[in-house]
């Protein structure tokens, strides 16, 4: 398959709390945002991919919103679906409107999603337990996902000697990212330090609350685009160099070994086929529920040693300033988790970085990177490599 | 709110495959199924064997030991049923067998719980049902705190 796909154009709400608005009112923000600031045409979308926002429903999904998305919109796609992987949605959006594109099926293809965070204390801790855990298996062991979570960081501190400390060095550089985008959850406020992210309330070993990404909801838009489109739209596009897929199990006990997760392979697919290695990559962008997940994934993503994660965080090099950014406009931890839109906000970035357009937090250096995004407890895998040549 | 009544912990679902596991563990016997064809053993249970699709299967007696593979000591309560239990114990054992399973390690101070300890199966009560548990082996209770029960 060959043929040059880039992200052309991308939006997305500020992470807030939007009592005025239910899932679909957010989508309609979402879509109303993307056209006003990139002055699509009807014609600019050929394709739509939408997510059904189960998370937002309480739990019920809204199994058909493509459908009326595109009649809002006016248009007729020749490519349409509402599909769900949780916070991987968005990358598997990205990889399947690629190879329609390649494939001619449509020219374009917007991937959008809204979504609305549960609030955990009121239901929405459990509500959220046993959408992601077995209802035999995990359930009745009073499963809850910041635990869920630490089996990975637990026995990432076993095999390696990481430390709790090392998990809050995330949430510290993640915050300052935030402090540098306006549109994040937590722009504005004090900079974090290990020491308040340990001394805030505790959730789960060794997670504190601080350690946990902010439940809030949004929404943002992605559109996918062929190279005449793509060109059209944007002065500098982000070009899909690779992707890379992998599923991995569903429930966290079920996963073959917590250091070795499923990124790991997703990661190596996108190098290959984008005939690059993570020594090629200028900065990251790195789905993060916990202050785990970067840190772990930093190693399976083969950009910094196996072991050597939380060192990494620890020498501030994922930080303003630093040699390998990571999570440049705050992170789920600092910018925002919003539900099922949240495995959006790193891919908005990634190509933001990537086109130049991230303001004040752009990078000197952002020629190529590479976006990870999961869904479920880690269970499936999406890895993007973007670039400034195709 | 003063409301001090404590739900009860779920039950597990009646899944497709695992009825004879929890009627054994109801009468305190940890099982595991096993296939026919190759010879696995695996968890959890379902109607054909995750390593060749086979749906021969029958059931093993399990040892009841293993190791903790990874824990979190849980200090917010998911929800109410577990207001009275934090901070509890939500680790994934990793059985003598090979398989790992998730379960609670019981009968011991959180505190205490190291990743590769030894542990070895209980019982809990779920209403007219029991399910399997983890509790740290003989060897270790003697050289540690006195354990209730």
């Amino acid at each position: 398959m060959t043929g040059a796909v880039a992200i052309a154009a991308v939006s997305e709400m500020k992470p807030a709390r939007y009592p005025d608005k239910d899932g679909h009112a957010l989508y309609i923000e979402v879509v109303r945002q993307l056209l006003a600031e990139w002055h699509l045409k009807p014609g600019d979308i050929q394709g739509l991919l939408a997510c059904p926002a189960g998370m937002a429903g309480g739990g019920s999904a809204d199994i058909f919103v493509h459908e009326q998305l595109y009649e809002e919109l006016g248009i007729h796609p020749l490519y349409g679906d509402t599909m769900n992987a949780g916070g991987a949605t968005y990358g598997y959006m990205v990889q399947r409107a690629a190879v329609a594109i390649r494939q001619g099926l449509a020219d374009s293809v917007l991937c959008i999603g809204a979504g609305k965070f549960p609030k955990v204390s009121t239901g929405g801790a459990e509500l959220m337990a046993r959408m992601v855990s077995h209802e035999a298996f995990e359930f009745p062991y009073g499963t809850f996902i910041p635990a869920i979570y630490a089996q990975v960081a637990t026995r990432h501190m076993y095999e390696f000697g990481t430390t709790a400390e090392q998990f809050a060095e995330v949430a510290v550089s993640s915050r300052e990212w935030a402090l540098r985008n306006p549109q994040a959850a937590t722009y504005g406020t004090e900079p974090l330090t290990v020491a308040k992210v340990r001394a805030s309330r505790p959730i789960a070993t060794p997670f504190h609350l601080y350690d946990c990404s902010i439940p809030l909801e949004g929404g943002a838009a992605i559109l996918v685009a062929n190279e005449s489109v793509a060109k059209r739209i944007a002065r500098q596009p982000a070009w899909l160099l690779g992707m890379g897929e992998y599923h991995s199990h569903r429930n966290i006990h079920q996963a073959a070994d917590l250091k070795d997760i499923g990124c790991g392979r997703a990661g190596r697919m996108a190098y290959e086929r984008a005939g690059l290695g993570p020594g090629d990559m200028q900065f990251a962008q790195i789905y993060d529920a916990f202050s785990v997940n970067p840190l772990v994934f930093m190693e399976e993503l083969g950009l910094c040693p196996r072991g050597k994660g939380g060192a990494f965080f620890a020498s501030g090099a994922a930080r303003p300033g630093g040699n390998f950014p990571v999570n440049t406009y705050g992170g789920l931890l600092s910018f925002g988790h919003t539900g099922d839109a949240s495995g959006l906000s790193m891919i908005v970035e990634g190509a933001r970085q990537v086109m130049g357009v991230a303001g004040d937090r752009q990078l000197p250096r952002a020629d190529i990177g590479v976006v990870h995004s999961y869904g479920g407890m880690m269970s499936e895998h999406s890895t993007l490599i973007l670039g400034r040549q195709s | 709110m003063n409301d001090t009544t404590i739900p009860a912990k779920p039950l597990p679902k009646m899944t497709p495959g695992a009825e004879h596991y929890w009627q054994s563990a109801t009468r305190e016997q940890f099982v595991l199924p096993h296939c026919k064809a190759c010879a696995k053993v695996f968890f959890y249970p379902r109607v054909w064997c995750p390593q060749c699709l086979g749906q021969e299967l029958d059931w093993v007696h399990a040892s009841g030991r293993g190791v903790v593979y990874s824990f979190s000591v849980v200090h917010q309560a998911p929800f109410p049923a577990y207001r009275g239990d934090v901070p509890y114990v939500l680790a994934v054992i990793e059985l003598a067998e090979g398989p790992r399973m998730m379960a609670n390690v019981l009968h011991c101070d959180p505190a205490t719980v190291r990743v590769g300890m030894p542990v070895e199966v209980t019982f809990e009560d779920r209403g007219e049902m029991k399910i399997p548990q983890f509790q740290p082996a003989p060897f270790l209770r003697r050289t540690s705190r006195p354990w209730p029960q």
